[in-house]
């Protein structure tokens, strides 16, 4: 017997209770132990000389750049389907909103990490971003990148990054702090109130999110051009995103919480945002590659040919397989989003990937190249240099960054899980649970 | 059920109108309608349906119906498209006509993956709306329920089940009963004329479609009979506003100006486009009549100038002649490697050596085939602007001094990126392998 609305079980378990602090323990524990590995391994190690970096932490910087975008975009991600499920007035997710809200309230603790490399570079650290390294003022070797610098300089960059912080952090605790509210007064005014503010909110988010994306990712190869980047950044952070709600889900479900709320239907329709953003990456990604190719215009092509040629191109060739082909051929089926190990696999599959998608749009351009002037060697920054001279050059403090960062967020998202894990007195909340996808 | 053979048929039950088709139950509630049909789905019914204003949840399952093939058939229809989008495209640029166009390679993956987008998508949609259609049984203009008043509700608030006669558990009392049973507010049987013999189309009908079909010949017969007859009347005028505009033409007569022409003369105080180009020297490489070996006064021969004339080179002129010079751009290797013979087609490859003609010409000839082209070269001229055409005389220059080059006048941080110290290359022409790398390095070189 079918109905169009459904109330809340009346055993079902919603309050957080100690789940946020065990989850706050374990995040911090992940985060201080691969954090610590990473310091360890970078001060145990020594420069590359060949990669143009006198800096030992380059490396460490540029992971540290990789995961920083990578808990930033699964934030990010969370925060887009909050506001957008007010806009559109939608249904299916109010069950799984409040879950979403916590995770998109994690920004405070995200933007305090992303200091990590944003003090560094205020206090002169040139071997992160070329743009802020000395020979970049250099007006012959790097014309275009000459008139950037105003843009591009440690200060304002830093400025703009807090700005960042702010703006995310009160959009997302604007809209998770109305929803508790709502679930003490029950007043449906409520709903409507942030139906009106998520109109505003969500071009205020898109502007921000490129402009993140431009200035903490694009401007690695600061000589690069391509208005595309924040959207492909943003497609890419929604498969990271939608991968990380499904996986936290069903984990908080595997503690007896919200059982009877979130059923195979919520899977499905998680695991349908991950597979639409699967095609959404790819065709962005191409989109913002056919024209360069096409165009074939060194000061854009020289991005692309660092990655589709040498060793790179084994990097590309994986991602168009398994970040594309191989998900959105299986992710077409209804099953393998409504089965609970498949989408676990997908979820985890499509994390790693997104990793793997952060990691390829900024360490090609770790290697910078020192080119001779007047007698002076002097730094050309990743555009310049010989393909021949590009390896993939794998270090494993790529993945313990990554992996303390992501404890980093586990942290700020469990601090987040506290009360009601569901929007108890939301309007919809009958319509989501009674939810089916025909 | 539909099977067994020891079923007795089913008793035709008749009246006035004609055959019974089926009954017809309402119910005054979706739920309702779905716990129904599971009813009667239970009671062993297989020609049953449900008729409701909106889709309801949970219905297909409470009927027994499978879920539907068609996204297979979707994706069949995508992966069929993806395949011939890709073969189109080899088969007309790589294979049915191949066509040089800037020396770009005929077959290339990424140039085909917009319209191979295209065509999934398209036959996606057309497989997903029409097999949408015939597993449906779609279009359908008549049923033997809408008959009954009460159908025409199915569209506002009526929560319909019907049930056919033909089906093999069907008894006229026991069927109403068990509708009955299940809630239903009134149940109705449907009777309708099931003899073939009978079913005639209203004359009307038949009527409409002689006269629509004669008046489609109209424009046929008119156009045989223009294309089959002399007329000495005028031609027919569809759009007379199109055919006779009011504006001249030039060098037509008028009677509106009293020197009877259409044209009028140069406007006092006005200069025509090009008038003031008479700088012999900076328009037409031109120094008392001869061709100039300097450059024009307003030209400062710089650094600057010469990357301006690179860049413009390497956009203009390296297709054919190289970025290097020698005459082997993409355009004429492409051409080589397809196995043509490129002075077949009056490519002429330039004498770069000590002494050959490029050297010997004087920068106002080289300005000259620039702006006015030479045998196949067709000129440059409405492309790039005077001043660019001397950068790139500057730069041509630049060219001849560095195909003469020695080792010795290379810096010597940049012989690090040269594969050979023998090869007297300037940049990098193209990079490895294909043509989507980047040219030059520019920028580096010094």
């Amino acid at each position: 017997m079918s109905a169009l609305t459904k109330s809340l079980h009346p055993e079902e378990k919603y309050k957080a209770g100690k789940l946020g602090g065990q989850m706050t323990k374990v995040g911090l524990g992940i985060a201080v132990i691969f954090l610590g590995v990473s310091l360890v391994l970078t001060i145990a190690g020594s420069a590359d000389p060949n990669s143009g970096h006198a800096s030992k932490w380059a490396r460490f910087f540029h992971a540290y750049v990789i995961g920083w975008s990578y808990i930033f975009s699964i934030c990010v991600a969370m925060l887009w389907l909050v506001i957008l499920h007010h806009l559109v007035r939608g249904r299916w997710a109010t069950a799984v909103r409040r879950i979403a809200e916590a995770m998109s309230c994690a920004f405070p603790v995200v933007f305090v990490a992303g200091l990590g490399f944003v003090i560094p570079l205020l206090a002169g650290y040139e071997d992160l971003y070329y743009w802020a390294h000395h020979d970049a003022h250099d007006s012959v070797l790097n014309h275009h990148l000459h008139h950037k610098l105003g843009w591009l300089s440690p200060g304002f960059f830093a400025a703009r990054f807090v700005i960042y912080g702010v703006i995310f952090s009160a959009l997302a605790s604007y809209f998770a702090k109305k929803s508790r509210l709502q679930d003490e007064t029950g007043d449906p005014k409520i709903s409507e109130t942030l139906r009106i503010a998520s109109a505003p909110a969500m071009i205020l988010f898109s502007v921000v999110t490129c402009m993140v994306a431009f200035d903490v990712l694009m401007s690695i190869a600061p000589k690069w051009f391509s208005t595309i980047y924040g959207v492909n950044f943003w497609g890419s952070a929604c498969i990271g995103g939608f991968a990380a709600l499904a996986l936290l889900v069903l984990a908080i479900q595997r503690t007896g919480r919200l059982t009877r709320s979130i059923g195979p239907d919520h899977y499905h329709d998680m695991g349908k945002w991950m597979f639409a953003f699967t095609f959404f990456w790819a065709y962005t990604a191409f989109s913002q590659f056919m024209l360069q190719w096409y165009g074939n215009m060194p000061e854009e092509t020289h991005w692309y040919k660092y990655r589709l040629f040498g060793d790179w191109q084994w990097v590309s060739i994986a991602m168009l397989v398994g970040f594309w082909a191989f998900p959105f051929v299986f992710l077409l089926s209804r099953w393998t989003k409504r089965i609970v190990p498949s989408l676990v696999f997908f979820s985890v599959w499509q994390l790693v990937f997104h990793w793997l998608d952060l990691y390829w749009n900024v360490m090609p351009s770790y290697d910078w190249l020192e080119v001779g002037q007047g007698g002076v060697m002097v730094n050309a920054g990743p555009l310049m240099g010989n393909i021949a001279y590009h390896h993939v050059g794998f270090s494993p403090v790529d993945i313990t960054v990554w992996l303390g960062l992501v404890g980093v967020l586990i942290f700020g998202i469990g601090r987040q899980l506290k009360g009601n894990l569901i929007p108890i007195k939301d309007p919809t909340l009958g319509l989501s649970l009674s939810h089916e996808v025909m | 059920m539909a099977n067994e053979h020891d079923q007795p048929e089913p008793v035709v039950v008749t009246n006035g109108d004609g055959e019974l088709y089926g009954i017809l139950a309402e119910y005054d509630t979706p739920g309702e309608l779905v716990a129904a049909a599971r009813k009667v789905r239970d009671a062993g019914y297989t020609d049953f349906d449900c008729f409701t204003p909106f889709p309801v949840h949970g219905i297909d399952e409470a009927m027994g119906i499978k879920r539907t093939i068609l996204p297979l058939l979707v994706f069949g229809g995508g992966f069929a498209g993806l395949c011939g989008g890709i073969l189109l495209q080899w088969w007309a640029n790589a294979y049915n006509w191949p066509w040089n166009i800037s020396g770009k390679p005929t077959w290339s993956i990424p140039a085909n993956v917009p319209i191979a987008f295209e065509t999934t998508i398209l036959l996606s949609v057309f497989t997903a709306f029409f097999g949408m259609w015939i597993l449906n049984k779609l279009p359908q203009v008549w049923h033997p329920f809408f008959r009954l008043d009460r159908f025409a509700r199915v569209t506002d608030d009526a929560f319909l089940l019907g049930i056919e006669a033909k089906d093999q558990r069907f008894d006229l009392e026991k069927t109403t009963a068990l509708l009955k049973d299940a809630g239903a507010l009134d149940v109705e049987r449907c009777f309708y004329e099931s003899d073939p013999a009978r079913k005639h189309m209203p004359k009307w009908i038949s009527a409409m479609i002689v006269s629509s079909t004669a008046f489609a010949l109209i424009p046929f017969a008119i156009a045989a009979k223009a294309r089959n007859s002399h007329s000495d009347q005028p031609h027919i005028h569809i759009f007379p506003d199109m055919d006779f505009q009011p504006k001249f033409k030039a060098d037509t007569a008028s009677d509106i100006f009293a020197d009877g022409r259409a044209n009028r003369g140069e406007i006092a105080n006005t200069v025509a486009r090009g008038a003031l180009d008479a700088d012999e020297l900076f328009y037409k490489g031109k120094e008392n009549g001869d061709w100039t070996q300097g450059f024009p006064k307003n030209i400062e021969v710089t650094l600057d100038l010469a990357k301006r004339g690179q860049g413009r080179y390497n956009i203009y002129c390296a297709p054919c002649h190289g970025y290097d010079g020698k005459g082997v751009g993409p355009i004429v290797r492409r051409l080589k490697d397809g196995g043509g013979d490129w002075a077949v087609r009056n490519l002429v490859a330039p004498p770069w050596e000590p002494g050959g003609h490029v050297v010997r010409m004087p920068n106002g000839q080289l300005f000259n085939t620039i702006s006015n082209g030479y045998a196949t070269m067709s000129g440059y001229a409405s492309q790039i602007p005077p001043r660019d055409r001397w950068a790139i005389v500057l730069y041509v220059r630049a060219l001849e001094r560095a195909a003469n080059a020695l080792q010795g006048d290379v810096p010597r941080a940049d012989l690090r990126d040269m594969p050979a110290p023998q090869q007297p290359t300037i940049a990098p022409a193209g990079a490895a392998g294909s043509g989507s790398g980047s040219g030059s390095a520019s920028g580096v070189t010094p």
